[in-house]
């Protein structure tokens, strides 16, 4: 009996251990200072910016189009999940974990994306975005390759509705982060691609179209300049930028067209643009993308 | 008698009767007539000779004796050497009857001589007689002049109206000369003598002039004038406790009938003082315990009642509360206590008054009593397994009820099972008590002759509840015998041997009619029916005369705190000294704990490498289980409990212990048990799961719930019979509490008739699973460590999600179709418009923000007779501000935890580390539900948010309405708003505190009693 007794006391005791946590008036003081200068967006501006950056899905159409075998080392792990715990990592790592999503579903790895997809879920949830999720419906149909076209579509769809929703909710800064999230991992795989194969110039290419996205990405970034991770993330973004600036791009306009795709209206692009990338420059861009992801998903 | 002893008592008649003149002629007579009762006919020659040859007896003539003056040294000293012999042989009964014989032999012919009488006395002294009651003694013996007799213990029954000396007692009536009667106290034997001419009959046989007959258990003298004197009556008109103590027994059954409606007593009528012994006999079936327990109290008569000293039983148990006691046929003893703690508590219920040391002499007193001390220490063990033997179980059962020394004492067959001479002990202890003026009714089963006289009177039962016989035992075989015209009839007892044999009733009542072969048949000769119209013809009992005074009591019930403790001390060494009750309840929890939790923890970090307890995924289906094991360690401990006390609370009902102490007791004992279960549980499951900083919270719900569990448990084992039943009963209990859990089955996804979206159902309320669930949920969520700096923020920030995103579309959405459609004349659509303006009205109710609605009465401007298109624009643009406004809330408390996060960060504080430990996913997206397609659905016309449940503030429509839906943190009633922790461990407790109401009043026995007199009626 007093073995017993000298047992439960010993195990309440563990048991009761917990971390000290920083001062909570420590927190309120910090925040008058910044709380109150709250930006002023016009939400409209950046909508309709945001609308001319391509999903950065199409990039992971290109790269099956080419021939490129998958490689799952080039994708952020879902099981890195654990790690985002703030909006703003939260928001960036949707956007990184939708791209991969887009990866593995264009390669028919329904096992990886399955497991992406309930990353995503889970992030979005966090973000009170759940509801662009059913993954139920999402989940029966990645593990049929024969819905491949369907899921993408869903897939795209919502990343689209959630833009819209969130600059609809004036939380279009989220929509930003999802954006640059989805656009960064996309031109780290496509870097990392292009340096494996020098020879494939239309990856090349693609990587300096970029330029003109990240212009945008830039655009939109000065509008929070009041936000600190928005801020910090911009300097790097402004690093990027820096070795884009080495890449000509010449461009002829030409009207463009509009055409319907499977009930969807695109966008055709009639103009040409040509484009001076060397594999110096690949390696630069590719270091700096890679060095702002690694910031972002550890 | 043994050869040797004969030997010497010859030697000692000898001795006697030659002093002082020798043997007489009738002196010898008197010898003789002592070889012939105590040897056969060859025997007594070679006796008489011996007896003649140390007598100097010869048939010439004692002439040559006279010669001898005094007694001579040589007689002496054999006189004193017989005595001594006879010392060591016979018990000290036996030596007062040689004492008497010797008195009688030197009175046969009246020489009671200097010389003679010396020798006697020494006899005496060597016998250790004490000086007084040889003196007393003697002067039965020489004198017959009845003024002499001057003492207590002398009782004569004559014609005088007077008695002739002031000590002796005194019966009057119609008789010539005198017939009087000894007690020899310290042997407790009564002796008869007549002096006088008529003839009287003892036994049966005629008493002879001037002798000396023993009057033994049972025996009654029948005087010529057609009186009896029964050997009870004489007992207690010596016994001066009976005279003393006040006591009157009048039970009138005119019928009793059982609970499913045949006739179980009939006419029965018991009419008793203090001081006697009854015996009831009867056939099995006749109704005997039936008989007992109505008389006892236990059982109402349908008809008739139960008078003690005019207080009827059942409808003043104050009066009664300690005077009767009942010793049932099966064992009421608590088979984990030794013999002398059995004792012990008991002995503490009935004294309060006693000190420590009182009690532990009177338990000693009473084993001693019945030679059980040296069985004190031994644990009284189940019938199976057995420590002490079946008569001293029975004589332990006995020993409960003689400690406390009940006015009236029933007994049920406390000698079936037991040796001839275990029962003849019973049965002795039981007379002993009955002359201490006690009421003692006994059944009894075929009894030895002497136990069968020793009873003072004898009720005789026949099947189907009717009395035949109620009157002295050897009576009842002559009355029988009578009845059935047999020879011998008025002779009760063999004439030489004084036997009963109480076989012979039976043998007559039931009798079989023999048909023509000779061969019995099923048929009685006597119908019980018959038996009984001559009983009623021949019997006629009349009731005693209400005693004025309260029954004597020798009760000092302790008060109720006192009595809580005893019953508690007895329950917890009974349960402490089971070994195996013990250890299996002790280990059970944390075996549970152990098993369960590590079954469920797995490699659930992302990754599958490790453990982390933020993903694991089982946390919510544990916590279920911890409950389930909570409300099943509850119940299975509880639920036995009544049902192994209920014997004993039998027994203690005579005590009119409390209730409530007893209840109270087992609570303690229960919840203590409770509380280390539970603890122990949590701790290993807590540690094995790494669920850190939930201790506390855990263990108090989940103790709680055991608990109720505990208290419900004692509910079923208080109501049910058999712990078979109630064993049964338990998945009918703990099923419900898993299927309205709200873990297993959503509740917005149950039957419509019980469920409706916006608030958990009715009759879950009424599990205590849902509220111990949803309190160990909303709190290991809301105050995890993690969470907890959070939580305000995140509240604000899904309220205000919630607003802006689904409410604000809504309510936008009616208001259009009020616009556009409030004026229109078809019937649906106006009360569609109805319907969306009192969505409108109610989605805005109690809403903080009305900027630009400032002014507006929207309980009738929603309404169809008070909405304009003004008003409706008014609202549009609201809605739309509305909505706005929301969306800054949101987007502010968002940033603001984003901040904090950061600022913790900076403060190298690792916030994953912290959400990986304390935070459970799992967990989480249930308490926000955010598997939920709808996140808005419209119940009664009112917008119900179904997401986040956990960031809700409760809505009361009035001060009482404390429902919400499941897993809000806050809970509102009385105007006032409590966690859901505080308020569902409230909730817990009020159920245990009903049921415990329930368990107080008895109230689902009642139930069960009243559902059980329903017949089903035969349809044919």
């Amino acid at each position: 009996m007093r073995i017993l007794s000298v047992a439960l006391v010993a195990l309440f005791l563990i048991s009761c251990s917990s971390g000290k946590k920083p001062d909570e008036q420590a927190f309120e003081d910090s925040l008058d200072s910044t709380l109150n200068q709250g930006p002023s967006i016009d939400e409209e501006v950046i909508g309709s910016i945001l609308d001319q950056i391509p999903s950065p899905l199409e990039i992971s159409v290109l790269l099956k189009k080419s021939g490129i075998k998958y490689n799952p080392d080039l994708l952020n792990s879902p099981d890195n999940l654990p790690k985002y715990n703030s909006n703003y990592k939260m928001a960036l790592n949707l956007g990184i974990y939708g791209t991969d999503l887009g990866y593995t579903n264009i390669y028919g790895q329904n096992q990886s994306g399955i497991k992406y997809l309930s990353s995503i879920k889970s992030l979005a949830n966090q973000l009170n975005i759940g509801q662009f999720f059913d993954i139920e419906t999402i989940g029966r149909l990645a593990t049929n390759s024969k819905n491949l076209d369907s899921l993408l579509l869903i897939t795209t769809q919502n990343f689209n509705s959630i833009n819209h929703y969130l600059q609809q909710q004036n939380r279009s800064n989220l929509s930003v982060l999802l954006l640059t999230g989805g656009w960064l991992e996309a031109m780290q795989v496509t870097c990392q691609l292009a340096a494996n194969n020098p020879d494939h110039g239309e990856l090349k290419e693609k990587i300096g179209e970029q330029k003109i996205t990240l212009e945008q990405i830039l655009l939109l970034f000065s509008f929070y300049e009041n936000d600190e991770n928005m801020a910090s993330l911009l300097t790097d973004l402004k690093e990027l930028e820096a070795a884009f600036n080495k890449i000509n791009i010449t461009y002829t306009y030409k009207e463009s067209s509009m055409e319907v795709v499977d009930g969807v209206a695109v966008i055709k692009d009639n103009s040409t643009t040509t484009i001076e990338i060397t594999d110096e420059d690949v390696r630069n861009i590719m270091s700096k993308t890679n060095s702002i992801r690694n910031k972002i998903i550890s | 008698m043994s050869e040797e002893i004969l030997k010497a008592l010859t030697q000692l008649f000898a001795i006697i009767t030659k002093q002082d003149g020798g043997v007489t002629v009738n002196e010898r007579q008197y010898v003789i007539r002592f070889f012939q009762q105590e040897l056969d006919q060859a025997s007594i020659e070679a006796y008489l000779e011996r007896y003649d040859k140390f007598s100097g007896y010869s048939e010439k003539g004692p002439s040559h004796q006279l010669t001898i003056a005094a007694p001579s040294v040589k007689d002496s000293i054999v006189t004193l050497g017989i005595c001594k012999k006879i010392n060591r042989t016979l018990t000290q009964k036996q030596k007062v009857i040689v004492l008497i014989k010797l008195l009688e032999l030197v009175g046969s012919d009246n020489k009671f001589t200097p010389q003679r009488m010396e020798i006697i006395n020494t006899v005496s002294t060597v016998f250790n007689i004490s000086a007084d009651e040889y003196k007393l003694i003697e002067t039965f013996v020489v004198t017959t002049n009845m003024a002499e007799l001057d003492f207590s213990d002398i009782l004569v029954v004559n014609a005088q109206p007077e008695k002739a000396a002031k000590k002796q007692k005194h019966i009057q009536t119609d008789i010539d000369g005198n017939l009087f009667f000894l007690k020899v106290p310290s042997v407790d034997l009564y002796f008869a003598q007549y002096l006088g001419e008529e003839s009287h009959y003892l036994n049966g046989f005629v008493m002879q002039h001037n002798r000396i007959y023993l009057f033994s258990h049972g025996s009654t003298i029948k005087i010529q004038s057609g009186n009896a004197l029964y050997y009870s009556d004489i007992v207690a008109d010596f016994n001066e406790e009976l005279q003393t103590t006040k006591l009157s027994f009048n039970a009138t059954i005119d019928e009793y009938r059982f609970p499913n409606g045949t006739v179980g007593l009939k006419d029965i009528v018991v009419a008793e003082g203090p001081g006697k012994l009854i015996g009831i006999m009867g056939a099995s079936g006749a109704g005997k315990t039936t008989l007992l327990n109505v008389l006892a109290g236990l059982e109402r008569p349908t008809k008739g009642e139960i008078l003690v000293n005019g207080y009827n039983i059942h409808s003043r148990p104050d009066k009664i509360k300690g005077v009767i006691g009942y010793v049932a046929q099966d064992d009421l003893l608590i088979e984990e206590l030794t013999v002398y703690e059995n004792l012990y508590f008991n002995a503490k219920l009935c004294f309060a008054n006693f000190s420590e040391t009182e009690i532990n002499d009177r338990v000693l007193e009473v084993l001693g009593n019945l030679g059980l001390e040296t069985r004190k220490d031994l644990k009284v063990g189940s019938v199976l397994d057995k420590k002490i033997s079946g008569g001293q179980r029975k004589r332990l059962n006995i020993a409960l009820e003689l400690i406390r020394e009940p006015a009236i004492l029933f007994l049920d067959e406390p000698t079936s099972g037991l040796s001839s001479r275990d029962s003849e002990n019973v049965i002795d202890l039981l007379k002993e008590l009955s002359l201490k003026g006690k009421l003692v009714f006994v059944i009894i089963h075929q009894p030895s002759s002497d136990i069968f006289k020793m009873f003072d009177k004898m009720i005789i039962m026949d099947t189907g509840g009717y009395p035949t016989y109620y009157g002295t035992p050897v009576e009842a075989v002559s009355y029988f015998k009578r009845a059935t015209h047999q020879a011998h009839s008025n002779r009760g007892q063999c004439e030489t041997c004084g036997n009963v044999n109480p076989e012979q009733i039976f043998n007559i009542i039931e009798a079989k009619v023999v048909d023509e072969y000779g061969q019995p048949t099923n048929k009685r000769k006597v119908t019980p029916m018959q038996w009984h119209n001559m009983f009623k013809s021949k019997f006629k009992i009349a009731a005693l005369a209400n005693e004025k005074e309260d029954p004597p009591q020798s009760l000092h019930i302790p008060n109720r705190i006192k009595q809580t403790l005893i019953f508690a001390t007895r329950d917890l060494k009974a349960k402490i000294s089971n070994r195996q009750y013990l250890l299996i309840n002790l280990l059970e929890a944390p075996f549970l704990a152990l098993i369960l939790s590590f079954i469920i923890k797995y490699k659930s970090a992302p990754g599958g490498e490790d453990y982390m307890f933020r993903f694991n995924e089982n946390l919510p289906a544990y916590l279920l289980m911890s409950i389930i094991v909570a409300l099943f360690m509850g119940l299975t401990v509880s639920a036995e409990e009544i049902i192994r006390d209920r014997k004993i609370l039998k027994r203690e009902s005579f005590l009119n212990l409390s209730w409530n102490s007893y209840l109270v007791s087992k609570l303690g004992i229960l919840f203590l048990l409770s509380a280390l279960q539970t603890l122990m549980f949590v701790l290993v499951g807590n540690l094995v799961l790494e669920i850190q900083g939930m201790t506390l919270a855990f263990w108090f719900i989940l103790f709680s719930t055991s608990c109720l569990a505990n208290v419900l448990g004692l509910n079923i084992s208080s109501a049910f019979n058999s712990a078979v039943t109630v064993y049964v009963l338990i998945p009918l209990l703990l099923i419900p509490q898993m299927i309205l859990s709200g873990v297993l089955f959503s509740f917005d996804k149950l039957h419509t008739v019980i469920s409706n979206k916006e608030n958990v159902p009715f009759v879950a309320d009424l599990m205590a699973s849902r509220w111990a669930y949803e309190a160990l949920a909303v709190y290991q969520f809301v105050n995890n460590d993690y969470e907890e700096p959070f939580y305000a923020y995140e509240k604000e920030a899904s309220i205000a999600d919630f607003k802006s995103a689904y409410l604000a579309d809504e309510m936008i959405k009616r208001n259009q179709f009020a616009i556009d459609h409030y004026q229109s004349d078809n019937d649906s659509t106006r009360n569609e418009v109805r319907i969306a303006l009192s969505i409108l009205r109610n989605g805005l109710l109690n809403e903080s923000y009305n900027e630009g609605l400032e002014g507006q009465n929207l309980n009738t401007q929603l309404t169809p007779n008070g909405y304009s298109k003004e008003f409706g624009n008014l609202l549009d643009g609201y809605l739309l501000n509305f909505r706005k406004h929301y969306q800054n809330v949101y987007n502010e408390q968002v940033k603001t935890a984003d901040l904090k996060r950061t600022f913790y960060e900076k403060e190298g504080f690792d916030l994953n580390e912290e959400k990986n430990n304390y935070y459970n996913e799992s967990l989480a997206d249930l308490v926000k539900n955010v598997n939920t397609k709808e996140r808005l659905a419209i119940e009664n016309n009112r917008p119900i948010q179904l997401i986040d449940p956990i960031y809700q503030t409760p809505s009361p429509n009035h001060p009482l309405d404390y429902r919400t839906g499941f897993f809000f943190p806050k809970k509102s009633f009385l105007g006032m708003e409590y966690s859901t922790y505080t308020f569902n461990s409230v909730a817990i407790w009020l159920m245990t505190i009903a049921l415990y109401v329930m368990l107080y009043f008895e109230l689902l026995r009642k139930l069960l009693d009243t559902s059980g007199k329903v017949t089903f009626v035969n349809r044919k």
